[in-house]
């Protein structure tokens, strides 16, 4: 099985270059068209027309677009993703600081999201027909209906301001050290170090901006798990299981929901990708310092590069979600796994 | 008694009234005995095993009446009033069930293992001991290397296999009493016969008492001590199988057996019975014998009071008020089958077709190895001619009949229509096709749009290009169909979900008819229909014949029903053809083996003629 899966991995990855050497030279080529001068907002006023040229051959502007996506390709293959044109500091240091923390954000989201979904489908199965179901269906309802932003803002006016319960701004809370950097990622990093005030600010500053992005997920599997239940309920296998003695409990658990699960698997593979467009916006909302902040500086400063690079890494991000997504599905599956399934 | 039933009535209410929907059942089962429950659908069979599962359909309850289950301690308890938790102890331990679909009643993404260890460990067998306990399990049922199947999922074994597995698991706790809901329907017949025979055996060796629910009265006759015969809900006759099988006293039982294509002996045109079993909202409105008005000998009294059993023979009952009198029905017209006319084109010449689907891309984009569905198979029909096309499941028969109307191209060989190559498809012989054959599907239920009324969809065709037909010529055209297919006029603006089986199924038949085709390719339209109502659509199939000379594929496992039809056939097995002729000829002497085998598998209507055959022939069957 485990070997499967990483052929499976392996196959998906090559499968992906393709994908992502398009979605580069899309990027690279709308960037292109718009028209944003990043020499001329990078010069000091006052700056002559030779400055300008200098500049401009310095960053290669002045090379052909397809010279200028040929070297950027080459450098990007040598893991050079450019310096940035406004932060003067290259793209990967900028990315290797924001990529853990976006990554933190959408892992704890996809947590939250898949157990309040997967558990509240499961209360909506077992309620269903009673009030239980109908309040839950008015739950899922309100939270779908309100676009993730808003919930965002929502959170802080109640749970920050209001009751004070949760801090709401940044990474960290004032006046904690950041732990040495080893893997980027502070909840393990400051383990590492041993410094559990820092774990436990860290957690408490994700906590906020997780729930409105899992507030996008959540409701979705509730319901596409609860239809899937009520249909795999139907099934034979089911009836046959209650007919051979064998409990309500350990029906649910081991036949309804292993079978109702692949449907909500594929959905999971879906949102988690619209889970990353989602950072954007919530991570300007609460100002934390991932790749959306860093992708909106990008393009508030027309720094190419960097938006660029950022663009690029989303692409992979959502394309390693899906080939995550692919391996879960296949270890629940044996029928796409097996030879001679007909 | 291992199993009693006392006045059991089983009723719903729709539209605000009650209506019993089994009324006043009473039965008894001795241990190592096997009971039959035959009817058509919407008898009322399949609520024995619903009251006993306590999975009773929404508004459906036990109004009155007792179910007693003999526990092990002796002591009897009725399984209606019983608590949950005990008839739960109970179900899975003492009380078995069989299933219908074998292949969906496993969960699909448990090992057996780990659906046969599941089940044992709720009969508390300790985990060291269940895979020596499954392999046994196993063996029993005479599955071939019961070790190799442990790590499989269900979609890897056949239906057969699949069943074996259950009826293992359903034997494991050596139960009192197994229910068998209809466990052979889904099955090829030599697999039925295979089943039949374990079941059989094990239920003999265990001395555990069997409740056989079946549509099939020829199988209940193989299988059962007794049988029970219901209609509408209620038992109408009740005695020793070969009694009710051989010598039914009942109108119903003997139209049941009349409705039935014998096997072998003279053949003569099917008996059938007017309509069909009324549905269960008509339950209400039924006054006296529920089965008066199909009754071919009703009389006046019948429909004022409702008869009670009476014991016609020592333990033959019988619910008619006049079962003694009553005649058998006069023998009908020997059925005259049209001489194959040697002369004239052949409207369809099929030569050593072949069909190969390219093997289907896996996960890691492996190509597996393709299937040749139909490896060579030849076929001539001449106007008027009824051809028959024998198989089993996988044997090719459905993708020939697919080759045949041009639904997939051959991949080998020549179609020929009127003489015409129309092998590669295109435009051209679409309309040479079209104009020429007709194609009617197997399910009635999804070949029907069910957002179309009848009119509309038996006049499909007359939408097509070309076709400038009016809206009064299309009208006119679906009242002559109805007429032809003997649908009551006023089904005309009826929609298909407000239709029976049996009408929807003539409804397919009609809408083939629409353009005059002179040959119609069929492709099991029987098979999914209750006995009485296949003879109506075989005999209408005959009379379309006579009437307007069509001519007819028909693709079917059933042997007898091929046999009351065509008078040539093909037998076709993994995509070829083994053997060809006449049909009198090959049932009077099959050359093929694997043909040998089929007819082997088909019980046959003499009860003293031994069935199930031995394993040896069955293996060769299945193979």
């Amino acid at each position: 099985m485990a070997f499967l899966a990483l052929q499976l991995l392996f196959r998906r990855l090559l499968l992906a270059l393709p994908i992502l050497l398009c979605v580069s030279a899309l990027v690279f080529g709308i960037l292109r068209l718009l028209p944003a001068d990043p020499v001329a907002m990078s010069l000091p006023p006052g700056a002559t027309a030779e400055d300008y040229e200098k500049l401009k051959q310095a960053f290669g502007l002045d090379r052909s677009l397809i010279t200028q996506y040929g070297i950027w390709l080459g450098k990007l293959l040598s893991g050079d993703l450019g310096g940035s044109i406004f932060f003067r500091r290259p793209v990967s240091e900028l990315v290797w600081v924001a990529l853990p923390a976006t990554l933190e954000l959408v892992a704890l989201s996809l947590f939250l999201g898949i157990s309040v979904g997967v558990g509240g489908g499961l209360a909506m199965f077992a309620l269903r027909g009673g009030l239980g179901e109908q309040a839950l269906d008015g739950a899922t309802t309100a939270m779908m209906a309100i676009p993730e932003f808003l919930w965002a803002i929502l959170l802080i006016l109640l749970v920050g301001v209001s009751l004070q319960w949760l801090p709401f701004i940044g990474r960290l809370g004032p006046g904690i050290q950041l732990p040495p950097t080893i893997t980027g990622f502070l909840l393990i990093d400051s383990l590492l170090a041993g410094r559990f005030a820092t774990f436990g600010s860290a957690f408490t500053h994700l906590l906020l901006p997780s729930i409105a992005l899992a507030i996008g997920l959540a409701p979705l599997v509730m319901r596409v798990l609860r239809s899937s239940l009520l249909e795999t309920a139907q099934d034979d296998y089911v009836t046959q299981a209650r007919l051979r003695g064998i409990s309500e409990n350990r029906i649910l658990v081991r036949h309804a929901l292993p079978n109702a699960a692949l449907p909500t698997i594929s959905l999971i593979g879906v949102q988690g990708g619209f889970m990353f467009g989602g950072t954007v916006l919530v991570e300007m909302i609460f100002a934390y310092p991932g790749l959306g902040n860093l992708m909106v500086d990008a393009v508030r400063n027309h720094d190419l590069p960097v938006i660029q690079a950022v663009a690029l890494i989303y692409c992979v991000l959502v394309l390693g979600i899906n080939a995550v997504v692919d391996v879960a599905y296949l270890a629940v599956n044996p029928r796409l796994r097996l030879a001679g399934a007909r | 008694m291992t199993l009693t039933a006392r006045g059991l009535t089983v009723s719903a209410t729709l539209g605000g009234k009650r209506i019993d929907v089994l009324r006043d059942l009473d039965f008894a089962i001795a241990p190592g005995k096997v009971l039959g429950l035959v009817g058509e659908s919407g008898a009322g069979k399949s609520m024995i095993g619903r009251v006993l599962a306590r999975s009773l359909p929404p508004g459906f309850s036990v109004t009155s009446g007792r179910l007693d289950f003999l526990r092990p301690d002796g002591e009897s308890r009725d399984l209606v009033t019983v608590p949950g938790p005990e008839l739960s102890r109970l179900l899975g331990d003492r009380i078995a069930f069989i299933p219908q679909e074998p292949l969906t009643a496993l969960n699909p993404l448990m090992t057996i293992e780990a659906q046969f260890g599941e089940h044992l460990e709720r009969l508390g067998l300790p985990a060291s001991r269940r895979r020596a306990r499954i392999v046994e399990a196993l063996a029993e049922v005479r599955l071939p290397a019961p070790e190799t199947l442990l790590e499989r999922f269900p979609f890897q074994l056949s239906g057969g296999q699949c069943q074996r597995v259950l009826i293992a698991m359903a034997f494991a706790s050596e139960p009192a009493l197994v229910v068998a809901d209809e466990p052979t329907t889904a099955l090829d017949v030599s697999t039925q016969a295979t089943i039949v025979q374990i079941m059989r055996r094990l239920q003999r060796e265990h001395v555990t008492s069997l409740l056989f629910i079946t549509h099939d009265l020829r199988l209940a006759a193989r299988v059962c001590d007794d049988i029970l015969v219901l209609y509408a809900g209620e038992v109408v006759e009740r005695g020793p199988a070969r009694a009710v099988s051989q010598a039914p006293r009942h109108p119903y039982t003997r139209a049941l057996q009349a409705a039935n294509p014998p096997l072998d002996g003279p053949l003569t045109r099917l008996v059938t019975l007017p309509d069909q079993m009324p549905g269960l909202a008509a339950f209400a409105n039924l006054q006296g014998c529920r089965f008066a008005p199909r009754c071919p000998t009703r009389d006046a009294g019948c429909a004022a009071s409702s008869p009670t059993l009476r014991e016609v023979a020592p333990g033959h009952f019988v619910r008619c008020a006049d079962a003694c009198s009553v005649a058998a029905p006069a023998a009908p017209a020997v059925l005259r089958r049209l001489e194959a006319a040697s002369s004239g084109v052949p409207v369809l010449v099929v030569e050593n077709v072949a069909k190969r689907f390219a093997g289907k891309r896996d996960w890691l984009g492996r190509r597996s190895a393709g299937v040749d569905a139909v490896k060579s198979a030849s076929l001539t029909v001449r106007p008027g001619e009824f051809v028959g096309v024998v198989g089993e499941s996988g044997s090719g028969k459905s993708t020939l009949a697919r080759l045949i109307m041009g639904l997939e191209t051959p991949t080998g060989g020549r179609v020929l229509v009127d003489g015409q190559d129309v092998t590669q498809g295109g435009r051209e012989t679409r309309a040479i096709r079209l104009g020429a054959l007709q194609m009617v599907f197997q399910d009635p239920q999804s070949a029907l749009n069910p957002r179309r009324p009848v009119e509309r969809l038996v006049t499909q065709t007359m939408e097509a290009k070309g076709s400038n037909a009016s809206e009064a010529q299309r009208l006119e055209r679906a009242r002559e169909l109805l007429r032809e297919t003997g649908l009551p006029p006023e089904l005309i603006d009826r929609y298909p979900s407000q239709l029976s089986g049996g009408q929807k199924q003539r409804v397919n038949i009609a809408r083939a008819l629409c353009v005059t085709p002179r040959l119609l390719v069929a492709d099991e339209i029987v098979s999914g229909l209750d006995v009485s109502v296949q003879a109506q659509i075989l005999n209408l199939l005959l009379d379309l014949r006579a009437e307007r000379g069509v001519g007819l594929v028909f693709i079917s496992h059933d042997l007898a029903v091929v046999r009351y039809l065509c008078s040539r056939m093909i037998v076709m097995r993994h995509g070829l053809v083994v053997e060809e002729g006449e049909t009198e000829a090959i049932f009077a002497a099959p050359k093929h083996a694997y043909t040998r085998a089929l007819m082997a598998a088909a019980p046959p209507d003499d009860l003293d003629r031994p069935w199930p055959p031995d394993a040896a022939a069955l293996a060769a069957a299945e193979g």
